[in-house]
């Protein structure tokens, strides 16, 4: 395989080097500045987003402020593959919610491009999921990149547990079957030798674990420092699940505090990750309220749904995200969420087009809803 | 500011200090304020109307001659048609404030319905499905049998109503009266007003009959009431989405007649024979009638029309002249107030179209100015039915030989109902015989998709046939008072 161009990597080291900052490095004027940057790229190498951007009378030359980066809407990748270096795709991921998989998004990634992504990985997890520095056996209730190649859960999942993960941390989701009794021995093991876990996954796989528990009578009181990470949401699908519930099964089933059940808004469409503050503000003793924090080489802001115009802060409107790390594909996505902005972050409020949830999140559902034998 | 409070039910003036604890809803209009009122809805006030409405209707309605139904109904609808009617002037500010739809939407939607409620075609319509309609009032000889028969309708129609098309429950509310049944219908969340304001016009006109006559809301799948309903029906009308018939159908008993109009899906065809210069203003204009009318939100909308090539006017060209239609009636009959999602759903769409059209596919896409007022896409036929997001939003799928889109269509089966047809020439025939057997249960010029006329088999259904039950006389001679036998 050909090496990445030189200004492809120029740029990929000086992303690096701002995620590396970690995400209390907030520098507006070098995150506008790389933005910029990424988007010039884009614009010189994605032939059919920079002929996008003309029509909008859009390009590097006449814009000066990140905020006006034209945004591609998530349902493009449905129909076009749209990355800088096609040629030097390693991993394409493929969003869910569908069996078609005409109708899935695709998502390629180069070299640079999964770089980028495992150094968000990294930071944000070291900052939102574990605060305090603590390596646990990490337990995913989501299949591995070898069973889901295509799925971008199953390739973040990977990288937590190798940057975070003691020996016996495992995925759980076969080709088969959740491996349910697995799960529960794990967890018996760390209540035995009160030696914390973390429980990771898709919102729905916990949800099936959950009503497991409720059906066989379970019940865990995990070692204090264990906590849950699980992404996507609930709405649609198995039930109507609600946060709160959720955040109750974890407490009722696993012992877990609330502070320690952590959640975390991923797609497909985005390198980076967005969590919610919860873990890290109860480990550092801050009394903000709860929200998804943007990193700081991201950006979220809300449109008008009708006209995709930026809204004010305080009304209700589709999320956009801006991430450098998307250096590989393209920077500002539009997305099909609901959402708010907040003073410590944004607020999500679910698929702004139908109730469909996430997609990899009930991929999950599908995966682990246990069959019951005899 | 003006405020108007209005009623999500109708009950016959006897039990109106029967009903109990409203509450009330505000919505906020241009201009206008709305305070709608709720009733609570108890499963033995339910029984104490279905009861009243069929001793009503014993007492009455079944006596009633048809022809003086039909006059009520004729002049209901005219009151509707007139614009200094105040009733129709209440529903105007209520509708759009409620709906969302605009103003002049609404406007539209009570004159199509309404016009096609006149006399002569309430007429019509019986008379192509029963024949005589004097078969409601009393035993008629009837040549066909060589004996007397006589029709009788059920005692109640439930009727439950859908929020897509305002000014739609006027049509079940008729169709009951014609069979002489009383009716109780229940509104739909969306649009909860023009049926109790309609009702008001039958109690103007004949306060008798208004009392076989009732409108309540109660909340999907509220067992107690629901059940107290279903079984003192005889009959029941079902509009709505698969999710609301599904959670009521298993509650009805197989004694019961059920009529379900559920989700449809319309198209049109234009064959390369009528894309011609000469005429292409009038049939854009006539297909963005069809494209915008209710929002497109009706059953009977088009999600596409299929272009053959090879015409004086390409596809494309049509397209374009259709955008330009589209924009011209947006500007007389702006698109209503829609969710984030379904606006939400139209940009997503759009971006596909926009970025398949720059990646240099055959496709194209024309958009309103500002906003998601309407689309029009065009590429070509890719094999397979896409529904349209809707709220003005039309696909136009370019197909080398019309016969090319039965594939398509195919597929959507059961929900084939509405099409609009202008081939002019030889093929037409067979093309819309192909149709039938598909299943399409209407077929209309472009233009006209949205106002069926009264005499439409409904869903391919006789609407008004469906829920008699017949006596016939079958003996030799001929019987005092029952006219003469030819």
């Amino acid at each position: 395989m050909k090496e990445l161009p030189e200004e492809v990597l120029d740029l990929d080291e000086k992303i690096i080097a701002f995620i590396r900052r970690g995400i209390d490095h907030q520098d507006s004027r070098e995150f506008n500045r790389l933005a910029l940057n990424v988007f010039e790229l884009q614009f010189k190498y994605i032939s059919i987003y920079r002929r996008y951007c003309e029509k909008r009378g859009i390009d590097p030359e006449n814009i000066s402020s990140w905020e006006r980066i034209p945004a591609l809407p998530t349902d493009v990748f449905k129909v076009m593959e749209l990355s800088l270096l096609p040629a030097q795709t390693v991993r394409t991921f493929m969003t869910s919610g569908t069996k078609r998989p005409e109708e899935r998004g695709k998502v390629r990634y180069d070299e640079g491009g999964l770089r980028l992504m495992d150094a968000t990985i990294y930071e944000a997890a070291s900052a939102f999921l574990f605060p305090d520095g603590i390596r646990t056996t990490i337990l995913i209730i989501a299949p591995s990149p070898e069973i889901a190649p295509s799925m971008i859960m199953a390739y973040g999942m990977n990288r937590l547990m190798e940057y975070f993960g003691s020996s016996r941390s495992r995925f759980l989701v076969g080709k088969e079957k959740f491996e349910v009794q697995v799960l529960v021995d794990e967890l018996r093991r760390s209540e035995g030798e009160g030696t914390p876990v973390t429980v990771c996954g898709g919102s729905f796989g916990f949800v099936n674990f959950f009503d497991y528990c409720r059906e066989k009578g379970l019940k865990f009181k995990l070692p204090s420092h264990s906590r849950t990470l699980d992404a996507g949401g609930f709405k649609g699908r198995s039930r109507e699940g609600k946060r709160e519930e959720f955040l109750n099964d974890c407490e009722e089933f696993l012992g877990i505090k609330r502070d320690y059940s952590v959640n975390l808004l991923g797609m497909t469409e985005m390198s980076s990750q967005f969590y919610d503050n919860g873990l890290r503000n109860a480990y550092k003793g801050l009394d903000i309220p709860k929200a998804k924090i943007n990193p700081p080489w991201t950006r979220t802001q809300t449109v008008d749904p009708d006209t995709l115009e930026p809204l004010s802060a305080d009304k209700v409107g589709l999320l956009r995200h801006v991430d450098l790390a998307n250096r590989g594909t393209i920077l500002a996505i539009q997305t099909d969420d609901l959402g708010k902005m907040t003073p410590e972050g944004f607020e999500i409020f679910g698929r702004a087009k139908g109730d469909v949830t996430r997609g990899c999140s009930l991929t999950i559902d599908e995966m682990t809803h246990i069959k019951q034998e005899g | 500011m003006e405020t108007i409070e209005i009623d999500a039910y109708y009950v016959p003036p006897d039990l109106r200090n029967q009903v109990k604890a409203f509450r009330i809803e505000a919505y906020q209009g241009e201009g206008v304020t709305i305070h709608l009122k709720i009733p609570s809805v108890s499963r033995s006030f339910v029984e104490t109307l279905t009861d009243h409405l069929k001793v009503n209707r014993r007492l009455y309605l079944s006596r009633l001659p048809v022809e003086r139904i039909i006059d009520v109904l004729d002049e209901a609808s005219r009151k509707w048609l007139d614009k200094r009617y105040l009733l129709r002037e209440i529903a105007l500010k209520t509708i759009p404030t409620i709906t969302g739809f605009s103003r002049e939407g609404v406007e539209a939607s009570i004159h199509a319905e309404m016009e096609s409620s006149l006399r002569e075609d309430i007429w019509r319509a019986l008379c192509s499905e029963i024949k005589n309609p004097l078969y409601l009032d009393d035993f008629q000889y009837s040549p066909e049998l060589n004996g007397y028969t006589r029709a009788f309708g059920p005692e109640l129609i439930v009727s439950i109503f859908s929020e897509n098309i305002p000014a739609l429950p006027h049509l079940l509310f008729m169709r009951s009266l014609l069979v002489k049944a009383a009716c109780l219908g229940k509104v739909a969340r969306g649009e909860p007003t023009f049926a109790p304001l309609y009702l008001k016009t039958i109690e103007e006109i004949d306060p008798e009959m208004a009392k076989s006559l009732a409108v309540l809301y109660w909340k999907g799948g509220e067992d107690d009431v629901e059940e107290a309903v279903i079984n003192q029906s005889d009959a029941v009308i079902l509009f709505g989405s698969v999710e609301a018939c599904q959670s009521l159908l298993p509650k009805i008993p197989r004694k019961v007649r059920t009529l379900i109009h559920g989700h449809k899906l319309g198209f049109g065809v234009i064959g390369r024979r009528r894309l011609t210069q000469q005429g292409l203003e009038e049939l854009a204009s006539a297909v963005a009638q069809d494209c915008s009318m209710f929002d497109q939100q009706a059953c009977l909308a088009p999600h596409v029309y299929y272009l053959e090539e090879g015409g004086e006017v390409t596809p494309k060209e049509f397209g374009q002249a259709l955008a330009k239609a589209m924009e011209a009636i947006n500007i007389k009959m702006p698109r209503g107030k829609i969710s984030p999602g379904e606006a939400s759903a139209i940009n997503q769409l759009r971006a596909q179209y926009e970025f398949r059209e720059l990646g240099g596919k055959e496709v194209l896409l024309w958009a309103s100015p500002r906003g998601t007022d309407w689309t029009v896409v065009y590429e070509r036929d890719s094999g397979t039915f896409s529904p349209s997001p809707l709220n003005r939003f039309i696909r136009l799928i370019g197909v080398e030989n019309i016969f090319q889109v039965f594939p398509n269509i195919k597929s959507i089966g059961p929900h084939l109902q509405n099409a609009a047809v202008a081939i002019g020439d030889e093929r037409e025939k067979e093309f819309m015989g192909r149709l039938g057997e598909l299943g399409v249960a209407r077929i209309t010029s472009p233009g006209k998709m949205s106002v069926p006329s009264m005499m439409w088999h409904h869903d391919g259904i006789s609407p008004l046939a469906f829920f008699l039950r017949w006596c016939d006389v079958e003996k030799k001679e001929e019987i005092e008072g029952m006219g003469k036998k030819e």
